[in-house]
């Protein structure tokens, strides 16, 4: 069954890290990739820009409108996802508490919902 | 350059469409799946289970705490998500805004971030 684990950071640390501890970071979560991968947990992760960055698309009635900024304004931001294949939630959740940056934030766990015609 | 679009929509609203209406959303939903797979925009895309399905985790001191729900309380949740290739922001924006369930909620597109090793 396929979960995503989505990270939650508080970006404002995150930007506070110095340069070493930030790539060390980046090294860690990159390591945890390549052993989910090695695992065959592994479907796709990614780490996203900052909110800053984001702009959020509405249509109503046909017409398209867009904002600056993300659509929730939270203390915490999500800052990238894991798309993991695992047995059960329990396995996910094994899988999501060793995710590096578990340790700075908040890592949610949601199975995937198939859609069928 | 990759984006992902994050899709949030009141599930209060969907819970509230009869099945057929439901059923018309989902199909119209897998059908822009291979439209945009047909472009060349698709990555990878998937639905999300209710809100209330989620676990948060958080590991402080080396211990580990479940709590039961999603993370971040919002006004909308979120129902699921897309990775997609775009030249840029705009055109991000414009294939965003072609998914049929956008009309229910709101998408935010977010550029992703290459991570190196230092």
């Amino acid at each position: 069954m396929k979960y995503v684990c989505l990270v939650y950071l508080v970006e404002e640390e995150m930007s506070a890290m110095t340069k070493r501890e930030a790539d060390a970071c980046t090294d860690e979560s990159l390591a945890y990739d390549e052993a989910l991968r090695k695992a065959g947990h592994l479907v796709a992760a990614h780490a996203l820009q900052p909110v800053e960055a984001a702009t959020t698309v509405r249509v109503r009635n046909g017409k398209l409108s867009t904002t600056d900024g993300p659509f929730a304004e939270t203390k915490e931001q999500l800052g990238g996802f894991v798309l993991i294949e695992a047995r059960d939630l329990n396995d996910a959740i094994q899988v999501a508490a060793k995710i590096p940056l578990a340790r700075r934030g908040s890592i949610e766990v949601r199975p995937i919902k198939k859609l069928v015609r | 350059m990759k984006f992902m679009f994050m899709i949030y929509h009141d599930e209060k609203t969907l819970e509230a469409l009869s099945e057929g209406e439901m059923q018309t959303l989902v199909d119209s939903a897998l059908d822009y799946d291979d439209e945009i797979r047909r472009s060349g925009h698709y990555i990878v895309s998937n639905a999300l289970q209710r809100a209330r399905t989620a676990r948060t985790i958080r590991v402080r001191g080396g211990k580990a705490t479940t709590t039961d729900g999603p993370f971040a309380e919002t006004k909308g949740q979120l129902g699921g998500f897309f990775l997609i290739e775009a030249k840029d922001m705009d055109e991000a924006c414009a294939v965003a805004a072609r998914f049929p369930p956008a009309r229910l909620g709101i998408i935010e597109v977010r550029p992703v971030r290459e991570l190196q090793h230092s």
